[in-house]
């Protein structure tokens, strides 16, 4: 038996990202992932005022950031028991959506494709297709992603003045009506958007996809006409079927969605408990239930973590992040490792559609199970259906042209007391957590989406999922591990969206 | 041809999403028709990280000319000097880019962080960060004061959480044709540092006349009492818009002055300071008696429109 260790570090996610691998016989046998930058965002919180986390969050990542200003805000709602009117509940999920739906543009065809140009397929029959589809500022796919995920934030924009990095949630509401001439700004954007989206991502329009619901019905769609096969999901789905990514990269069979968009119907009043347009849940693997989810049952660990020592997991009101960096011990990360009912769970638009229920999703999960296929599939058709959402609710908003977008919250300070806000980013579960004492913020916790995937290992030595996911995988050559690149990817790493970490750490090479 | 490089420091990749949404000119245009050869950047690299290694070692020999060196991030210094909250290969990011900076034509901060610390460097400044050549708004980062590039230029600061799209772009631009960049006092370009965030917003007529909101979500002017320090901050916010569509004052939004060494202001973001009735900062280079007066005069010569709010932005 030969045992070696290698590095991998990958470019092309949001940060850098760095794994350590051991090799028995060129099959993973144990897998570490890095988290090695820290920023200390939840020191940097305290003594604030509580809104001016409306400011600060949004800074945790450069592509979530409207999802960070969510959580804020909803956590201070949350504490100051503050009703939200129905528009601002619909500009929220409009602002969140348009986020999403770039990010999941970028993430495909930026940040994924571009590995099937890698010169190991040169030999493929797939190799010239994806060249021409695919190739950064040359493919015609990845040129497309670039203009259109760059139109799709002027909606954000609109409402929030810019994107990246604004702070138009605020408790109670947003800072701007839906005027008709946003409205139709938005629509002519989201119109333009569905167009390409229609000719160039599905190849058919957008209604005779959403009509898709079983696994058989989507391989049967995919070859029906050349037009199918040769958009970018079906040129994406051929490939990746082609180097086998629908057998690899499963990971933890548990899965948490806090739910996506509170429901504006529900709105008006405060509730502590939010209807969503997409529901939450936990999906037990072992059970194959989806059971209701509870904020309660998530804790976190740090026992592999550089932070100060506690033993066990904490949940995030009682969360601590004193960081104690230990490069020459055993511990290998600015991550937490975060467990949902003392379990190992991934999060992401996989999880999301399955505890929704979607029945494309659904099918091709029965069928197959959830691959690194499957997964990065998932997110792009969850743009088809944002992009459907999207037009309902401008239709919605056009038609209460004077709705309230803001209640001015009776009181002009958040009282203390300790609240959380939970929000579906586009990589999965986001939460803040917000204690406030004396009229500032005394402790603030943040488990982002990636905190959950890339999770290291708890205090009980269980691995996170996307170290779980590398695991028993047989590597065709350690030097080139290209097929851990697709695996990675498919996770959607963000690795500034984890706050404590960033960045990479040794040699690696996924490809030379 | 003009080659760049663009590193992460301590970041949150905002500045390069920023860029992405850049439209004139935009990041393909920089490249189709500046001839801008990116030899690196973290978000588009279709090369595996190994390119960056051979890169850097190419650059550090001179075999590899760098034009221009992007640096997006906070230099982080911590723990104890060792920079190792922000590790590369074993050492720290903080000693990578000082060696590199001595091989570029022109250093280029691209957002707050890499300009003056920015977000990370807030109290309790836990990571120690610092910006390239200034700390806040004390000259001398990691970089002395004195510092200057092969070009003879300090580092020049496109600060901005995120920087403006346009304002990297064309900043970039500018370098690649050769066009001369002049500096303000604090090292931004004057072509997009020379206007207050105040210029060009859509509620000035409020301003004008001194009307002035007290709840967020309402029409008039956000300077005197919900923490907008548009008046006060120089960048094109509201010159070129953002995302082609707006700014954050004309949504609304009051400007943190994110532009600024000071950002992100240790005071309640969303609560103007005053004494008496009157913003403690006041508008740049303003009197404060000839202010007083002028606003009382302005307030009486308010049309109802303006004083009822009636007019839209």
């Amino acid at each position: 038996m030969t045992r070696r260790t290698i590095q991998i570090d990958l470019n092309r996610v949001e940060g850098d990202l760095d794994f350590q691998l051991e090799l028995e016989d060129n099959k993973v046998v144990d897998a570490r992932c890095i988290g090695s930058l820290y920023r200390g965002f939840e020191q940097i919180l305290l003594s604030r005022k509580p809104k001016d986390s409306l400011v600060i969050t949004p800074r945790i990542c450069g592509i979530c950031g409207t999802a960070q200003l969510n959580a804020a805000v909803l956590a201070l709602e949350n504490i100051g028991h503050i009703p939200v009117p129905p528009a601002a509940i619909r500009i929220r999920n409009l602002c969140l959506m348009a986020e999403t739906v770039q990010s999941d543009l970028r993430q495909s065809f930026m940040f994924f494709t571009a590995d099937f140009c890698h010169s190991k397929y040169v030999d493929r029959p797939f190799y010239e297709k994806a060249r021409t589809a695919f190739l950064p500022f040359k493919g015609w796919v990845h040129r497309g992603a670039l203009e259109y995920s760059r139109q799709m934030v002027e909606i954000i924009a609109l409402f929030g003045g810019q994107w990246p990095h604004s702070s138009y949630m605020l408790p109670g509401g947003v800072t701007t009506p839906a005027s008709n001439r946003h409205i139709i700004d938005s629509l002519s954007i989201l119109n333009k958007l569905t167009r390409w989206f229609e000719q160039a991502v599905i190849g058919t329009d957008l209604d005779s996809w959403l009509a898709i619901q079983s696994a058989d019905e989507f391989f049967t769609w995919l070859t029906a006409k050349d037009a199918h096969a040769d958009s970018a999901i079906g040129l994406f789905t051929l490939i990746s079927r082609d180097i086998g990514l629908q057998d690899v990269g499963f990971g933890t069979p548990h899965m948490i969605s806090y739910g996506a968009y509170d429901d504006p119907d529900d709105a008006g009043t405060f509730s502590p408990h939010r209807k969503h347009l997409f529901r939450s849940g936990f999906l037990n693997g072992d059970t194959g239930n989806i059971e209701p989810f509870e904020q309660a049952e998530i804790t976190e660990h740090v026992r592999y973590s550089w932070f100060q020592p506690y033993s066990g997991g904490r949940h995030p009101f009682q969360g601590q992040t004193i960081p104690d960096y230990q490069p020459h011990s055993d511990r290998y990360t600015w991550c937490k490792a975060p467990r949902y009912q003392n379990k190992v769970v991934q999060t992401g638009p996989l999880a999301d559609a399955l505890i929704d229920g979607e029945p494309l999703i659904r099918s091709l999960y029965q069928a197959e199970g959830g691959n690194a296929w499957l997964r990065q599939f998932a997110r792009l058709h969850r743009t088809a259906r944002l992009l459907h959402k999207m037009r309902e609710i401008l239709h919605e908003l056009a038609a209460q042209p004077n709705a309230p977008h803001m209640i001015t919250p009776n009181e002009k300070e958040i009282p203390d007391g300790e609240g959380f806000g939970l929000v579906t980013a586009a990589r999965g579960a986001l939460g803040h957590w917000v204690q406030i004492t004396d009229g500032v913020i005394s402790r603030y916790q943040v488990v982002t989406p990636t905190a959950w995937n890339a999770s290291p290992k708890d205090s009980e030595g269980r691995h996170g999922h996307w170290e779980s996911s590398l695991l028993g995988l047989t590597v065709e050559d350690p030097d080139d591990p290209v097929e851990i690149g697709h695996i990675i990817r498919s996770h959607d790493p963000c690795l500034v969206c984890t706050v404590h970490l960033l960045d990479t750490g040794k040699p690696m090479t996924v490809w030379p | 041809m003009t080659t760049l490089l663009w590193l992460q420091t301590g970041s949150c990749g905002g500045d390069t999403m920023s860029l992405l949404c850049a439209d004139s000119p935009s990041l393909e245009e920089l490249v189709d028709e500046y001839s801008i050869e990116m030899l690196w950047q973290p978000s588009l690299s279709i090369e595996p990280t190994s390119r960056l290694d051979t890169l850097i070692e190419a650059i550090i020999a001179d075999q590899q000319a760098l034009d221009i060196l992007c640096i997006e991030g906070s230099i982080i210094t911590g723990p104890n000097g060792s920079g190792m909250y922000d590790p590369y290969r074993g050492r720290s990011k903080m000693s990578l880019v000082r060696e590199l900076v001595e091989k570029a034509e022109y250093v280029v901060a691209m957002g707050t962080c890499s300009s003056y610390g920015g977000v990370h460097a807030a109290p309790p400044n836990p990571t120690d960060c610092l910006g390239l050549q200034f700390d806040k708004q004390s000259p001398g980062g990691l970089l002395p004061s004195e510092w200057r590039s092969r070009k003879g230029l300090p580092v020049i600061n496109i600060s901005g959480c995120p920087a403006h799209p346009n304002a990297m772009t064309k900043t970039l631009a500018m370098l690649a044709s050769g066009l001369p960049i002049e500096l303000d006092h604090i090292n931004r370009p004057k072509a997009f540092f020379n206007t207050t965030v105040h210029q060009g917003c859509t509620r000035n007529e409020y301003h004008e006349y001194d009307v002035e909101d007290t709840e967020f979500g309402d029409k008039a002017c956000m300077f005197f009492n919900l923490g907008c320090q548009g008046p006060v901050t120089m960048a094109i916010c509201n010159t070129e818009l953002w995302n082609g569509r707006s700014s954050k004052t004309r949504a609304g939004v009051p400007c943190f002055g994110c532009t600024s060494p000071e950002f992100p202001l240790t005071q309640d973001l969303f609560l103007t300071e005053k004494i008496g009735t009157i913003p403690v900062h006041l508008p740049l280079g303003v009197e404060r008696a000839n202010y007083m007066a002028y606003k009382s005069l302005a307030h009486d010569a308010a049309p109802d429109r303006v004083l009822n709010k009636t007019m839209d932005h």
